[in-house]
């Protein structure tokens, strides 16, 4: 076990920083004897490759818990599941089920995600309205409790679901086990359709979720902001692909020295080219289409020191109308996004702080230097909460925490059910304390 | 670990780098109302009023009540943000120049300083968080007028210097605001200053220092210069000046 000094720590927005410890794990005895040192008054958190956009696997004052080392994959052939330590990722997973003609059904936009932070987000992908999020996978969460206890959890227990969406904050999860889906190649059958505004979009994804198992639309919000974009429809292939070197990682985003080059002007202009662009008809390598973002490493760099948040909510189906005023306010704020992205989602997983549930998810990304952005994005919470919509927790680091009981309605019990698994309040995190979840 | 000063200033828990949880001592002060006032917007933002009247109520000169408070105070959540705005110019009518220069000392020195102590302790444990203190123009040297109220703002100033460069790389910052006149109700009644500027223009300087790289912020800005030549004047040249 190595206990690092404290080291400035910040989330993938890298808006802000937070100072904490780092403990690096290697085995659960390791993990149960490391119990006795966390200072209680600060406490612990796991995280994995701080994917997360804001506070959600920071820990100002106290302890990080990286499990990193808990990388063992056994793929059983026949059940067609996967025994996978926390650590591992959704890509090195991918990789290993590929060689055997599987792959994890439910798999998110970045391939960077530990398994303990797929859990703790209840990560979603382009496949949601067929397959639900990622507890719909799982058969079992192997979870270190503070009491030293581990224990094997099902989805006939409680404490499973706490611990799906749960941020890391109802114990540490070390191994999952989940199912995997046969495919039969290592690509993505392909169409896009370009749209010239929202209505066309929602009518499209409408009416494509029975026959493609992937959807999912970028959304241009710049200029007019009408919402016009292209939407991505896809099902797993037939047709192998070759792919280079999978060890061999994309090109990176040098340093830019802190400059932010995310303006109204750029995004315009980038946004202009890709609604442009030759649409894709065809085979796609299958980790291309499911990870775009991971084609450029660093990517976040690309706004500068001051970093960016990301904004992303559900809102049911039929509320659409907010979306006009949402693209109002956006506009006369000059608030150009660079990453706009819709999304239909299906049923929600019953897991009390589980983000998705039935309706349209829209992601948007902003420098946090926008002016009146803070103001505007409060007056719009306000807005979704009153039309029973809520924003995804893992994205989040600036919303009132009066609003997350009326997002999330089943928190109490998420409360009892997390207070019964740490009695003394050991799993910390800068956004429970700031979201005053615990 | 040592950390860039650039990213110190920036240990605050809110995406947008505007500190969420706010304390302001002095509930009164007109410089620290107006310094809470214009901080970064913050729609969640909480803001604790701590002084005669207040969120909580505070006698500054109480020891035992300073550390009660400031235990309720991180006791109920993590601070971003504390604003001590407390200062007596020690010239209470009612009072001999004794009792008045005892009073200016416990108020301006003994229990800001006390206080100042507390919170940093427990901002150390939270590992962010910025103290801002109100100091004065009037530490830079003594004046015949003033040099009592100067001294225990001398005496602040000095140890919230040496607190700051003590934190350095725990996550806490300590910021000073050095006024000089401040049109408000402290110096009501009183021969306004050269450089005066009002509440309001006070807390503009007061924000600005809570982002700034320096640990010392003077408000107006000018008074750097004026700080350097009151120092380097020779003593019987300062003496006229200064009685005019």
């Amino acid at each position: 076990m190595h206990i690092t000094e404290p080291e400035l720590v910040s989330g993938w927005g890298r808006n802000f920083s937070s100072l904490s410890k780092r403990a690096r794990i290697s085995s659960i005895d390791e993990a149960q004897e490391f119990l006795a040192k966390i200072d209680p008054s600060r406490g612990a958190l796991p995280v994995g490759l701080h994917r997360s956009y804001g506070d959600s696997a920071l820990n100002s004052g106290g302890t990080l818990i990286d499990l990193s080392s808990l990388n063992g994959i056994v793929i059983n052939p026949d059940s067609q599941t996967a025994t996978v330590g926390a650590g591992v990722t959704i890509r090195d997973l991918e990789r290993a089920a590929l060689v055997r003609s599987l792959f994890p059904p439910v798999v998110p936009g970045t391939g960077f995600v530990t398994m303990g932070g797929a859990v703790a987000a209840e990560i979603h992908g382009k496949s949601h309205h067929k397959t639900g999020s990622f507890s719909q996978c799982l058969n079992w969460i192997k979870l270190l409790l503070a009491s030293g206890q581990v224990v094997q959890l099902f989805s006939s227990d409680e404490e499973f679901w706490a611990t799906v969406g749960g941020l890391g904050l109802t114990g540490l999860i070390l191994e999952v086990d989940l199912n995997l889906r046969p495919i039969n190649s290592n690509s993505v059958d392909v169409t896009e359709r370009r749209v010239k505004n929202l209505d066309q979009m929602i009518e499209v994804l409408n009416t494509s979720d029975i026959d493609y198992e992937h959807t999912v639309a970028w959304i241009d919000l710049s200029g007019d902001y009408r919402g016009r974009g292209v939407v991505s429809l896809g099902n797993y292939g037939s047709t192998p692909l070759k792919v280079g070197n999978a060890k061999s990682s994309g090109p990176s985003l040098p340093s830019v020295g802190g400059t932010n080059f995310i303006s109204p002007l750029t995004v315009k202009a980038f946004n202009e080219l890709w609604f442009r662009k030759p649409l894709k008809n065809g085979s796609v390598g299958l980790s291309k289409y499911m990870h775009p973002l991971d084609g450029v490493n660093n990517w976040n760099r690309i706004y500068g020191d001051a970093g960016f948040l990301q904004y992303q909510f559900v809102i049911d189906e039929g509320k659409e109308e907010i979306f006009e005023r949402l693209f109002a306010g956006l506009r006369s704020l000059k608030a150009a996004s660079f990453l706009g992205v819709l999304k239909k989602f299906g049923a929600a997983s019953g897991a009390p702080l589980s983000f998705p549930k039935p309706g349209w998810t829209l992601t948007l990304d902003y420098p946090t230097t926008v002016p009146g952005l803070e103001k505007f994005l409060h007056a719009f919470d306000e807005e979704l909460v009153a039309a029973g919509g809520r924003i995804y927790l893992i994205k989040d680091s600036r919303v009132d925490h009066s609003l997350i009981p009326a997002m999330y309605p089943e928190l109490e019990k998420w409360r009892r059910i997390r207070s019964s698994m740490d009695p003394a309040g050991l799993w910390q995190s800068d956004q429970a304390r700031r979201l005053r979840l615990c | 670990m040592a950390i860039r000063s650039s990213q110190e200033a920036s240990l605050m828990l809110n995406g947008f780098k505007s500190p969420g949880r706010v304390a302001l001592i002095g509930s009164r002060s007109d410089i620290g109302v107006s310094i809470i006032k214009q901080l970064p917007e913050d729609s969640s933002r909480e803001v604790i009023l701590i002084g005669r009247s207040g969120d909580y109520e505070l006698n500054v000169t109480d020891k035992g009540a300073r550390e009660r408070v400031v235990a309720q105070l991180f006791d109920a959540g993590d601070v971003d943000l504390v604003v001590i705005a407390v200062g007596l110019l020690g010239k209470d009518p009612q009072l001999s120049t004794s009792e008045n220069l005892l009073a200016a000392i416990d108020v301006n020195f003994l229990s800001s300083a006390h206080l100042m102590e507390l919170i940093s302790e427990r901002m150390r444990r939270q590992a962010h968080g910025a103290i801002l203190i109100v100091s004065s123009f009037a530490q830079v040297r003594p004046r015949d007028d003033n040099f009592r109220y100067g001294s225990t703002k001398a005496g602040i100033d000095f140890y919230a210097r040496g607190l700051a460069s003590s934190l350095q790389g725990s996550g806490v910052s300590v910021k000073i605001l050095r006024p000089g006149f401040v049109k408000s109700k402290m110096t009501e009644g009183m021969e306004v200053a050269p450089l005066a500027i009002t509440a309001e223009e006070c807390g503009k300087y007061g924000v600005a220092a809570l982002s700034s790289k320096k640990v010392v912020t003077w408000a107006p800005s000018k008074l750097k210069y004026a700080a350097v030549i009151f120092k380097a004047l020779p003593p019987s040249l300062f003496k006229k000046i200064s009685q005019r």
